[in-house]
């Protein structure tokens, strides 16, 4: 190979990227909206919560985020069948995302809970409104517009370590990846045009995420 | 001789324009006081005179020299010769009173530390804090934050002091001790800038009353006659706000 | 095949976790002193250096860390050069830890008070002079809680290496599962080892936050 680049061979195979990207941001998809869902259901419980659940939720958050997402993928995918629970490639890709992605939101999510002016929720109470009511229309959105830009960060970094799920043969990019080079072993090309792939992904999520503040929380595009 | 002369000054942020030909003398060993709302461009007039911000139009003279460019050295040699206290105090937090007084000699005019120590302990004692060389600024109260940033200015023997409001971030009870050194420093002959909103010092201690209006300078004159029969209306009003 | 005891399972991990704490120092100095330069570089004006540097934290925060142990791997190679893993690892590691280090220290810069640029420039301090003596002083203090927070990401990222074929503690449990069949105890045992490393630093960084912002007097 030398010096000599090639990546002429590479839109042959462009089939296959394509297939690895759409499996990358699937997974991303349904990753990050049900990591976040879960750090939305935790961070109330660590800030409004019982003791107990508090207790509960804050070793599930220390365990994770003292942990390696490619453990953590190992340990679903290899060590829970022999607990009896046997999953798909796909199926513990997406559950390791949503349980790690979970964590790191859980903890970003109760900042912006912790956050709340008080005088928010004494007006509201005011109003005769009830405890989840209040979380619901007075607390929540407000809350995720302070931490809006640190939850997409960290959604960029759960799309980026999806990457690893390659390793569990979750046919995404990295696999992709990993398949086409196997084949043409233009290793450094393949993985030079995926890696600018991803850096495009993460350009893309970031905007989306944006977007969403923009329309959704409506919050203001800086 | 004037120590600073300031000649149709003006500047602009992008499109607004904030000083609008601003010209005034400061004669040696006297105290200026200017006033004015905010947005007047008070503070902005005096910011020009070290460097803090930079101007589109006119002349700075100060001390024969004339402010030309903005490079590095020239500001510098700038702020060898003024000196400015701010309303924030800025004072470093991790440096006791006694050091923060003591870097600028050291760093900027290249003074043995010892000399430089002599001279901080002397300032100290000439804002009244002679026992606090040691203490930090955290461990201070408002006013005696400000009287270390007043000792820190005169540690490097400027020729013209500006004050920029620094009163105005203090706790009524305690404006008194810093007027104090203030008023000192003028009876001693050094050379004040000072944007305040302090009227009975202005009127006291202050040589020359600078009013300023809208980015020019609406009126000005003896404090006292200027108080007391404001030419303009909006002076008036000023004043009379002020004192109701 | 599976006489091999619980005890030594442990024993195999907790000879692999020495790997794993010398490739995540490798990349912690290292990555400082690159991380350094890379922050000297973004805050130094030079339109050039600045776009550069730019460049150089968006690919390594924008880009998987596996992707870039590929690259390293596989580019470091085509100069004809034999690269092993530890190397390959090393390098990735290396720079992806100084691009993440460049921008939590320019953050701890910039959060110093623009007071005391104006009042260390009022005393005639030129700009080395107003980092070594006031801001520099002030911004070590509040970097050391994020920077130790770091090292947990730096730990974490060291799995990744296993990948490419780093024998370390990730490597060595799918070593051993293969070769006990026992992938739960096994990977519980990694995952242990990982928290055993991790959490003491990441209670130490929320430690030391938590005395910088409680000493804030101002």
């Amino acid at each position: 190979m030398g010096y000599h680049f090639d990546f002429s061979d590479l839109w042959g195979y462009r089939e296959v990227f394509f297939k690895g990207i759409w499996l990358t941001l699937f997974l991303t998809a349904v990753g990050c909206s049900l990591g976040i869902a879960v750090g939305i259901g935790g961070a109330a419980s660590r800030q409004y919560g019982p003791k107990w659940l508090r207790v509960i939720v804050g070793a599930y958050v220390e365990a994770i985020r003292n942990t390696p997402f490619l453990v953590q993928l190992f340990f679903i995918f290899f060590g829970l069948p022999a607990m009896g629970v046997k999953l798909g490639e796909l199926q513990a890709a997406i559950l390791t995302m949503v349980v790690n992605l979970g964590a790191y939101s859980t903890e970003i999510i109760r900042a912006g809970l912790a956050s709340t002016h008080k005088g928010q929720v004494e007006a509201a109470e005011s109003l005769a409104m009830s405890g989840p009511q209040i979380f619901r229309h007075v607390i929540l959105v407000p809350a995720l517009r302070r931490i809006w830009p640190a939850l997409s960060s960290q959604c960029v970094i759960v799309m980026l370590g999806s990457a690893v799920c390659s390793q569990i043969s979750a046919e995404e990019l990295t696999f992709a990846a990993n398949f086409v080079a196997s084949r043409n072993f233009r290793n450094f090309e393949v993985y030079l045009v995926s890696t600018v792939i991803y850096l495009a992904l993460a350009i893309g999520l970031r905007y989306l995420f944006r977007v969403i503040g923009r329309y959704v929380l409506k919050m203001s595009w800086e | 001789m004037a120590l600073v002369h300031i000649k149709d000054l003006r500047k602009s942020y992008g499109t607004n324009e904030v000083l609008k030909g601003v010209s005034l003398e400061v004669q040696q060993g006297s105290v200026v006081a200017v006033i004015g709302r905010s947005g007047s461009g008070k503070s902005t007039m005096l910011r020009t005179i070290n460097g803090l911000e930079v101007f589109q139009a006119g002349s700075i003279e100060v001390d024969g020299t004339h402010i030309a460019g903005f490079s590095k050295a020239a500001l510098r040699e700038l702020r060898l010769k003024v000196g400015m206290v701010f309303q924030q105090f800025n004072l470093f937090p991790h440096l006791s009173a006694g050091e923060n007084v003591m870097l600028a000699p050291v760093v900027a005019k290249k003074m043995p530390r010892e000399e430089a120590r002599e001279i901080a302990k002397a300032m100290l004692a000439k804002v009244g804090l002679a026992e606090k060389f040691d203490a930090l600024p955290e461990n201070l109260s408002g006013g005696q934050q400000q009287r270390v940033a007043i000792a820190r200015a005169l540690a490097m023997s400027p020729k013209v002091l500006l004050c920029d409001e620094i009163t105005s971030a203090l706790d009524p009870e305690l404006v008194n001790e810093v007027l104090a050194v203030v008023r000192n420093l003028a009876t001693e002959g050094m050379t004040l800038l000072m944007v305040t909103h302090e009227m009975r010092f202005a009127r006291e201690v202050g040589d020359h009353l600078v009013f300023m209006h809208q980015g020019r300078i609406h009126e000005e004159g003896v404090p006292a006659q200027v108080f007391d029969n404001p030419k303009t209306p909006e002076l008036a009003q000023f004043v009379g706000a002020v004192n109701a | 095949m599976s006489d091999i005891s619980t005890w030594d399972i442990f024993r195999n991990l907790l000879l692999a976790a020495r790997w794993t704490i010398v490739l995540t120092l490798t990349a912690f100095i290292g990555g400082g002193i690159v991380g350094l330069i890379v922050l000297f570089a973004r805050t130094s004006g030079n339109k050039a250096l600045v776009l550069l540097t730019k460049g150089f934290i968006e690919l390594f925060q924008g880009t998987p860390l596996l992707m870039q142990m590929f690259l390293m791997f596989f580019g470091v190679a085509l100069f004809g050069l034999d690269v092993p893993a530890w190397l390959a690892a090393g390098l990735a590691l290396t720079l992806w830890s100084a691009a993440f280090l460049a921008e939590i220290w320019r953050g701890c810069v910039e959060s110093i008070p623009k007071g005391q640029w104006e009042a260390s420039a009022s005393l005639a301090l030129n700009y080395m002079e107003q980092m070594r003596h006031v801001v520099l002083p002030q911004a070590v203090r509040i970097a050391i809680p994020p920077t130790v927070g770091f090292s947990v990401q730096i730990v974490k990222g060291t799995a990744v290496a296993s990948i490419i074929g780093f024998v370390e503690l990730t490597k060595v449990g799918t070593m051993l599962t293969n070769a006990t069949f026992k992938p739960f105890l096994v990977y519980s045992g990694v995952a242990l080892m990982f928290f055993l490393l991790c959490w003491p630093l990441s209670l130490w960084a929320r430690y030391l936050e938590g005395k910088i912002h409680g000493s804030r007097s101002h």
